[in-house]
């Protein structure tokens, strides 16, 4: 059974209608990318999922439960978290207590959280900079500490908003290697991302929405052929990293 | 001596001399002006648990000091019943009014729990001036409460009055240590955490599974328990209480500003702002409201502003800063501390003992993210060259 | 009750009504752009009454042709606060989408403008003299209408249609608009958004200006006469939605009618705890208030 299926959701604001009768499931251990041109509805999709917005109409099934409208702490206790495409980091804290907080979702010690949080941030690379302050942090550097406060909750979903954008083709190339670290370990990975390259080299499968609607999903090959696609959006992209 | 030990040490040292300092200080007068800035440093950490942990702006907590006080008064003058006791009971009663003023407006930002908690002050003053009676309970309207005191030179635990200074400087000092110890006891906690984590970000707290408006409302709760302790004791201390003095906007907006001036979510942010606040307060009172009227009001606008633009997080900071270099040089500073290993390439195995609750981390240090990314303290960039990505099917 | 007493009542609360509305519509047109509380907008007024005092006392005119003077004053003088106290509290916390920090700020002016006030003009109530206006009454029937309040009631509706107008139909105050919806978005659209918070920080200020003076010929002017008018303007605001002109004037009439008709039926200094608790009510019931929109608070 997938791990989350998205099931017609539509999301209106006022009268603009941002995701329309959207349909989507992710199985265990897939990595599904989320793919569309500016505006096409992509992170209201997954405010959704994430339980920042309640869907207007449609249901969201995450491990078999329907999550529709939860609230974005609930699910995150579930198993599920995400990454803001515009960081967040908590600016006062240092990077550690910053995947502390994450850590917390798992354990009430402070002393295993901060372990904990310390193993996440070996794994991503950042063991050395635990006490540095987020402000301080190269972007790429503040996208890990993104990826790691989600990772510290110990989801079973990760969703991935943009975490590529902005860095630098051999940072890309090393963000590759962790989501493919963390699949690895069996987890499943929802990303939107707009560096081709990148999804093209992740996904298992893709699925395009434009306008809110789903035009296309398949195997990355098949997506990158598709007619619809091109002329919506890979016409213009294809290979410009 | 480490830095750690020397500055635990400093604190023990300060604490001790704290409470040692009645056997030199003999003057009551003087007592008086160090029971009065320990409550409102005791008064200030506790606004600074909702203040400044959760990042809220409270504009209103003498309501709790005046719950406080009235409360254990009224039960004394009425019943007979212990101040001990009517604290309590007063402090019960002010969680329950915390709890009601922060569950609306505690989901909503700023702007709306900082209004709200000063028009309940307001409220609540309108309403305590034009009662006299409350039912049974007599609350005499403006004129106030008087405690009667004991006869002269008699002092009893009991009844919460004393015939020296003395046992009040040791009450309210012992609040303080407690108080303290208490803040920065859930400060690293899990509590802790989450309240400044929501403060400053709350959408992406909550993403990391903060329920953001229910750690605010507990440190609503737990700041107004606290809070209306400090208010009996003042009732006690002054034996007299009345709408203007104890539920004020004044004494409300005075706890924010030495909390913000000292450094609001800090421990030692309250004590550093009341020790550097009051004195100016006293002085220029004492000396100049005849000539200068207002003017320590104006040197604490003044203050205020200049420190919010170019301190924003208060005062303590910068003097933790001297102190450490003072530290520093009387002891050598710790290459690593236990909580933040500075050893970032060491391959340690993360499957060790205290982490069982991880599955979906990777076990072994060899995880296909490989050795680029396992522990690079340099920029990322600069190894990704050697990356064995490719290589990989 | 008498109808003749109750309608006399009526017209009173309406006329202060509308005037606390004016105060309260300084506030609300800043908070709408800015998305801050300016906490010194009491004392804002309180300079804006001292200004027309003195311009009163050393001209011996009235204090409506003293406006030339004071809004453009007023406009100045909040124009510079905004740009330089305000301005750079947002440019340290650009990610904070409303900064506490502005109104503790705000709080700090609030304390030293009334304290300087204080310091130069001493403790004293001080009554417009001469004031040209003192005591004129409008009689209608049984009924009398003070002259003084009805001018201020009648700036507060010119006041608010002037700005309705600058708002709706001039290019600046559309981008003032744009600015109050989309930060980013009114960026982008070539408008810079320091100089539209500094403009509408500004007009609210003048707002402020107007009240103070249309209050002298009947209300003592002396340093702490802006908290009540401060704190009375906050439940306005919030009574009315914040961020909304029409929602401040009604939230205005709502408050002036309660001081107005309350004494009827009890002690009046009851008639203040009333306002409060359906202050406290509106926030927990409603707390966009009766006309704000739904805000993402």
């Amino acid at each position: 059974m997938s791990l989350l299926q998205v099931q017609e959701v539509t999301m209106r604001f006022g009268g603009l209608i941002a995701v329309n009768d959207l349909s989507l499931e992710i199985g265990r251990g897939q990595i599904l990318g989320l793919i569309g041109p500016n505006g096409a509805g992509k992170s209201t999709a997954f405010n959704c999922v994430a339980g920042l917005y309640k869907p207007t109409e449609g249901r969201i099934l995450f491990d078999g439960e329907d999550v529709t409208g939860q609230k974005p702490w609930d699910l995150c206790k579930k198993g599920l978290a995400r990454t803001f495409q515009i960081v967040k980091p908590f600016q006062s804290m240092t990077v550690l207590d910053n995947v502390t907080v994450g850590a917390f979702a798992v354990t009430d010690h402070r002393d295993e959280a901060r372990d904990r949080a310390m193993e996440v941030l070996r794994l991503l690379g950042m063991g050395g900079k635990g006490r540095a302050l987020p402000g301080s942090l190269t972007i790429a550097d503040r996208k890990r500490l993104e990826i790691a406060r989600a990772l510290a909750t110990d989801p079973k979903l990760l969703l991935l908003d943009e975490v590529m954008a902005g860095l630098r083709p051999t940072e890309v190339d090393e963000m590759i290697d962790i989501i493919r670290a963390l699949r690895e370990r069996g987890m499943t990975i929802f990303v939107i991302e707009h560096i081709m390259r990148a999804i093209m080299a992740l996904s298992d499968e893709i699925v395009v929405i434009h306008f809110g609607q789903k035009i296309c999903r398949g195997k990355p090959e098949q997506v990158a052929r598709d007619e619809n696609v091109i002329k919506a959006y890979l016409g213009e992209n294809y290979g410009t990293a | 001596m480490t830095q750690q030990e020397f500055k635990r040490n400093c604190l023990i040292a300060v604490t001790l001399a704290a409470f040692a300092l009645p056997l030199v200080v003999r003057s009551a007068t003087y007592l008086h002006i160090l029971i009065i800035l320990y409550l409102y440093a005791y008064m200030t950490t506790t606004w600074n648990l909702v203040g400044g942990f959760a990042g809220v702006l409270p504009l209103g907590h003498s309501v709790f000091v005046g719950i406080g006080a009235y409360t254990s008064t009224i039960l004394w003058l009425q019943y007979g019943i212990s101040p001990w006791i009517g604290m309590l009971v007063g402090a019960v009663l002010a969680a329950g009014v915390g709890y009601l003023i922060g569950k609306p407006t505690l989901k909503m930002r700023g702007a709306y729990f900082a209004l709200s908690t000063m028009a309940f002050v307001e409220g609540i003053r309108v309403m305590v001036e034009n009662i006299d009676m409350l039912g049974p309970l007599k609350l005499n309207g403006p004129r106030g409460l008087n405690i009667p005191p004991l006869q002269m030179g008699e002092g009893s635990f009991w009844a919460f009055q004393f015939s020296s200074k003395e046992p009040y400087y040791y009450i309210i000092l012992t609040m303080l240590v407690a108080v303290l110890a208490m803040t920065s006891a859930i400060s690293r906690s899990k509590m802790g955490y989450y309240l400044k984590s929501g403060g400053e970000d709350p959408d992406a707290a909550q993403a990391l599974g903060v329920n953001v408006a229910r750690y605010k409302v507990a440190a609503m709760v737990i700041s107004s328990f606290l809070t209306a302790l400090a208010g009996t004791f003042l009732a006690q201390l002054t034996l007299f209480i009345y709408p203007k003095s104890v539920l004020t906007l004044d004494l409300s907006f005075e706890l924010a500003f030495i909390a913000l001036i000292g450094g609001r979510g800090s421990i030692a942010g309250p004590i550093i702002g009341a020790l550097l606040l009051r004195p100016v307060t006293e002085f220029s009172r004492i000396y100049f409201s005849a000539t200068l009227p207002g003017l320590h009001l104006i040197i604490l606008g003044v203050v205020l502003i200049v420190v919010m633009l170019y301190q924003p997080r208060g005062l303590t900071e910068p003097l933790l800063r001297i102190f450490d270099k003072v530290a520093a040089r009387f002891a050598p500073a710790l290459p690593d501390t236990p909580d933040t290993p500075d050893t970032p390439d060491t391959p340690d195995s993360p499957d060790s003992p205290n982490s069982p609750d991880s599955p979906n981390l990777p076990d072994t240090p060899d995880a296909p993210a490989g050795p680029d990314t396992q522990g690079t303290p340099a920029a990322p960039g600069a190894t990704a060259s050697a990356s064995p990505r490719e290589e990989r099917p | 009750m008498d109808p003749v007493f109750l309608a006399q009542d009526c017209i009173n609360g309406v006329l202060m009504g509308l005037i606390y509305g004016l105060v309260a519509l300084g506030l609300t047109l800043i908070f709408g752009v800015l998305k801050v509380i300016n906490f010194a907008h009491g004392s804002f007024l309180m300079v804006g009454m001292y200004v027309a005092y003195w311009a009163v006392t050393l001209s011996g005119l009235s204090p409506y042709p003293a406006l030339v003077i004071i809004v453009p004053a007023m406009f100045l003088f909040g124009y510079w606060v905004q740009h330089l106290l305000i301005r750079p509290i947002f440019i340290a916390e650009k990610n904070v989408r409303e900064p506490i920090t502005v109104i503790i700020v705000t709080t700090g002016l609030w304390y030293v403008l009334d304290n300087l006030a204080l310091l130069v003009f001493g403790p004293d109530y001080r009554a417009l003299n001469p004031n040209p206006l003192k005591g004129q009454m409008l009689e209608m029937g049984e009924i009398i209408v003070s002259v003084p309040k009805l001018y201020g009631a009648l700036a507060t509706l010119a006041t608010a249609g002037g700005l309705h107008l600058f708002l709706q139909h001039t290019r600046l105050g559309r981008a003032v608009r744009a600015t109050s919806l989309d930060r980013e978005a009114a960026s982008l659209m070539g408008i810079g958004q320091w100089k539209i918070f500094n403009i509408a920080f500004g007009i609210g200020t003048a707002v402020a200006g107007i009240s103070g003076a249309v209050l002298t010929p009947f209300y003592n002017v002396y340093p702490t006469v802006g908290i009540p008018f401060d704190i009375k303007s906050f439940v306005i605001v919030v009574l009315g939605g914040l961020g909304s002109i029409w929602g401040a004037l009604v939230g205005g009439v709502i408050i002036g009618l309660i001081e107005s008709i309350g004494p009827n039926f009890m002690t009046s200094t009851w008639t203040e705890g009333i306002v409060y608790a359906l202050f406290l009510l509106v926030l927990f019931v409603k707390p966009s208030g009766l006309f704000g929109q739904k805000q993402d608070w």
